[in-house]
């Protein structure tokens, strides 16, 4: 059992020949095995990942990722290993192509243990869109993980690996990190290429680290971050180490709290953890005030004209000509079309992709999408106002805790109420952060938000390895120890 | 037929001449093997994003200027979303809201030598698509061309007989490819033409029922596809009847329009602004580096030539020639007789370039020599005739004019008493014409030139040789 030390730690057994990269990843496949009805996995990369560890021992140990498994959500392509997005259309395809994200996992010689499960097309709030079935939460395997990075937050959460990349259009990492238990970061649009991640919603997806720990999960976007040439979104940036700040002190620090991420829309038991949090800040020396922010309450409107709009366009290719699923005995070329989506696509998908088609159509344009722009603008403005005062806006992640599986499904808007704290932050292309900071009367993880200004990444790593140290929660929902 | 008002719009799609395609580093090729310049963004693989080749938005810059347009500063790209298997993403990358070049014009000229400008509305950048082939059930999809570089042009409807797309389409050919945008060739579809047809009974009156003609293969037959166009929609309403908007194509051997389909009344692209490419903004110098770097075109050379003296048949061949035209723009600050240079060029150089199949610049023919050579036909040293015995030796070798003449044996009679002596000869055999040169009839030198001529067997050296004579006479 060595995956549950430190990183350094490990990297130290490493560099001492004590153990090699094969140890972890037998230790993370036996894992995987012991918890497999969490069903956190579409596919497992276990032949290539075990020749990769065996190639590695011929190698020097070079960086603190040297040799760690990785998991990677799938709708992140990775050459020779399929990617299915968590659908039916895609669920024989095998990508010629690395995403830039998977090169730079490749090139610290991190090894990809598995293709996680999420919601098709990232398209869901509870991973339960998923062709391959829902993920089930590690704290409570009647409620969801949350989603869409659902299965990654299961992974991570159940320890079954250090590592795990998610990616964030709505809220997709932070709140099924809120749901598990652990540290998601989405970071500042542009931090990350999103070259081979299958777009979603493309002025909105974000790639980002999932994690146990903030300092690993620093630690890992490290390794993601820099412009990528083939992404013109991707932002050239000061290489830095996001670990830098984290052991600094808050005191002087100013926090601001929305009033509307405290109000009724969030349980209450969940206020009531953050108002502790906030008690915490104020007596280690931060400045924490109740502010005023407009448009939040407009965030969800937003998400589901852009997200949807871009959707509706960025699926399109899915049409059974050059690869993926296939209807087999088409009439004609409408047929092809017609029958491969309607049999390829889930339901959640088909709806996302009708009220897109819908919302972009004619006029419908200029008054919702061109509109939903213009005030996604505001909106952004208004954020970054806050930031001229302020150098966090911190409240929950989430206004529940996870629920249960079997929760009905046929209300749509519910579960994108699910998400009305964390769209602001992807619709102002900011970097936010979930951290845990407690648990419900059901010993239900709860999170908290942790938001700055655009490539204040380091910033927001400091707050959140501060109250980490702060609360020294334990977070193992198998019990026993946790690492550091 | 002539009591009904013609209304003409043409919509031309030209490929850029660019090194790689428009969103990814696959090469601008064409007549490659089906498939062999494509990767896995032109295929719209999932998870792939576009990049930008800013060679295009430099073309699309000097294409801008050339047309007279307004250039816009800040633009975006638009997704035009539509299924069809020749677009790989289902939706084109294009421009829609913000086309780079706007309320341009170019200048015709009728045959009746009334000059017309054809208004541009705005000229575009979008990505081309695939070529598909159908084969019997079977249809073939070859993305060597998706995602090659487009600008698209699309002019007010503004024309009003074939005669004026004809000439619209020849300026825009000459302008694009003189201007290296484009090598335009119709041919091989790297200039492709729409047009739109209506007819309306009086100016007053609103536009009528559009017809719009595709897949014309040649500039003469845009004009006759717009007779034809005329002349059906005149019997139609002739008749009484009236017809749907529709698409209609030029059938090669029915010489003729036949109908492809009827619109379908609005098309709805769902256009947004595409979101994985930044707004592009263009400053000063971008655009300043890009027209100065504009090649001479085509209007302003024939203007230099006529003003250096070469005559308007001459200039006209030249500048339909690009290649000898960019040769003679070298000569334009020489002092040498550019009539000379013109005539050479056209004549016996065109011949052996024609026969050859190569251009000027496959020749050893330098600008020094070639000045060298105008020079010396220039004072008459080198007849035409001579120039044909050594034409290939000229073309094909390094030597210096002269060293070619003398390794040839074109020795000119130079020699002042040899040719004083024939010339002295001449005035005593023909006292006749001496006295009608004394009276003044210039016919008369001409004559007794031309007997020395004879007599030296062309030899003389004809500058010489007059200047001897007039100096005899005397």
């Amino acid at each position: 059992m060595y995956l549950n030390k430190s990183i350094k730690e490990i990297n130290e057994l490493l560099k001492n020949k004590t153990i090699k990269p094969i140890d972890l990843v037998e230790e993370a496949f036996q894992n995987i095995e012991n918890n497999k009805e969490l069903n956190a996995y579409i596919t497992l990369n276990k032949e290539e990942a075990i020749a990769k560890a065996k190639e590695l021992e011929n190698k020097e140990v070079d960086n603190l990722l040297f040799g760690l498994p990785i998991a990677v959500k799938d709708n992140i392509v990775t050459k020779g290993l399929r990617t299915t997005c968590a659908s039916h259309i895609l669920d024989n395809f095998i990508p010629i192509y690395n995403a830039t994200v998977v090169e730079k996992i490749n090139e610290k010689n991190m090894i990809i243990i598995g293709k996680t499960n999420m919601d098709e097309f990232a398209m869901g709030s509870s991973s339960r869109t998923s062709y391959f079935g829902a993920p089930k939460n590690p704290w409570n395997k009647e409620k969801i993980s949350g989603g869409s990075s659902g299965g990654s937050a299961t992974t991570i959460a159940a320890r079954d690996l250090p590592f795990a990349l998610g990616s964030d259009t709505g809220g997709s990492i932070r709140q099924p990190a809120s749901y598990t238990g652990i540290v998601g970061m989405k970071p500042t649009y542009g931090r990350i290429s999103r070259y081979g991640l299958v777009a979603f919603a493309s002025s909105l997806d974000q790639i980002g680290p999932m994690t146990t720990n903030v300092y690993n999960n620093a630690l890992l976007l490290n390794a993601l971050v820099g412009k990528d040439e083939k992404d013109l979104t991707s932002v050239r940036k000061e290489e830095e180490d996001f670990t830098r700040l984290i052991g600094e002190d808050i005191k002087g620090m100013k926090i601001a709290v929305p009033n509307y991420f405290m109000s009724d829309i969030v349980s209450q038991s969940i206020t009531d953890k953050v108002k502790e949090i906030i008690e915490v800040l104020k007596s280690n020396g931060a400045i924490v005030d109740y502010i005023d922010v407009p448009y939040l309450e407009n965030a969800v409107t937003l998400y589901q004209i852009i997200a949807m709009g871009e959707a509706s366009s960025n699926l399109a290719r899915f049409d059974g000509i050059r690869y993926g699923y296939s209807y087999e005995n088409p009439d004609n070329i409408e047929d092809v079309y017609l029958k491969t989506r309607a049999n390829g696509f889930g339901e959640e998908v088909k709806r996302r992709i009708m009220v897109g088609s819908y919302l972009l159509s004619g006029e419908n344009a200029k008054v919702y999408y061109n509109k939903a722009l213009s005030i996604r603008d505001d909106m952004r403005k208004a954020l970054k106002k806050v930031f001229e005062d302020y150098d966090f806006i911190i409240g929950p992640t989430t206004t529940t805790t996870a629920y249960n599986l079997t929760d009905p499904m046929d209300d749509p808007l519910k579960s994108f109420m699910d998400d009305v704290l964390v769209i602001p932050v992807n619709m102002a292309g900011l970097p936010g952060l979930n951290l845990p900071i407690g648990f419900d009367s059901n010993k239900m993880p709860i999170g908290m938000q942790i938001i700055a200004n655009s490539f204040e990444e380091a910033k927001i790593y400091k707050l959140a390895s501060y109250l980490e140290k702060e609360l020294n929660l334990s977070l193992n929902p198998n019990g026993g120890e946790d690492n550091e | 037929m002539s009591n009904y008002i013609p209304t003409i719009g043409v919509e031309v799609h030209v490929e850029l001449k660019t090194k790689t395609k428009i969103f990814s580093n696959s090469i601008n090729g064409y007549g490659e093997m089906a498939n062999s310049l494509t990767n896995v963004i032109d295929l719209g693989y999932p998870g792939t994003l576009p990049t930008l080749n800013e060679e295009v938005i430099n073309l699309g810059i000097k294409a801008a200027a050339i047309l007279n347009c307004k250039i816009r500063r800040v633009m975006h790209f638009d997704r035009k979303n539509y299924f069809y298997p020749d677009i790989s993403k289902n939706y084109q990358i294009t421009q829609n809201d913000t086309p780079i070049g706007y309320d341009g014009y170019v200048e015709i000229t009728k045959s009746t030598g009334e000059k017309k400008k054809v208004y541009i509305e705005e000229m575009h950048i979008e990505e081309d698509t695939c070529k598909s082939a159908h084969r019997g059930t079977k249809t073939l999809l070859d993305f060597n061309r998706a995602g090659v570089p487009l600008i698209e042009i699309v002019t007010k409807p503004c024309m009003s007989d074939g005669e004026d797309v004809k000439l619209y389409l020849e300026k825009l050919r000459e302008l694009l490819s003189f201007g290296d945008i484009s090598d335009c060739k119709i041919e091989e579809g790297s200039m492709r033409a729409d047009v739109n047809v209506s007819i309306r009974k009086n100016e007053s009156d609103p536009l009528g029922t559009k017809a719009e003609i595709k897949n014309i293969g040649s500039i003469s037959n845009a004009k006759l596809g717009v007779e034809k166009e005329i002349e059906r929609q005149t019997k139609i309403y002739e008749a009484g009847e009236t017809f749907k908007p529709q698409t209609r194509r030029f059938d090669d051997k029915l010489n003729d329009t036949v109908l492809m389909r009827v619109k379908e009344t609005g098309n709805d692209y769902r256009y947004f602004p595409e979101p994985d490419i930044p707004y592009v903004i263009l400053t000063d110098e971008m655009i300043e580096d890009a027209v100065n770097s504009i090649p001479m075109l085509p209007d302003e050379r024939r203007e230099r030539y006529i003003a250096l003296g070469v005559s308007e048949i001459n200039t006209n061949k030249i500048v339909a020639n690009r290649s000898l035209s960019d040769y003679f723009n070298t000569l334009l600050d020489e002092k040498i007789n550019h009539q000379v240079a013109s005539n050479l060029l056209l004549g016996d150089i065109s011949g052996y370039l024609n026969k050859n199949e190569k251009t000027i610049y496959d020749t050893t023919l330098s600008k020094e020599r070639f000045i060298e050579l105008v020079n010396l036909v220039s004072d008459n040293t080198l007849t035409s005739k001579n120039l044909k015995d050594i034409l290939d030796i000229v073309l094909e070798s390094d030597k210096s004019i002269q060293t070619i003449m003398s390794e040839q044996g074109i020795e000119n009679i130079t020699d002042d008493s040899e040719i004083r002596n024939i010339v002295k000869g001449i005035i005593n055999n023909n006292p006749e014409s001496v006295n009608d040169y004394k009276a003044g009839h210039d016919r008369a030198i001409k004559y007794l030139m031309g007997q020395v001529m004879k007599e030296t067997k062309g030899k003389a050296n004809p500058k010489m040789a007059m200047d001897i004579l007039v100096e005899e006479l005397n």
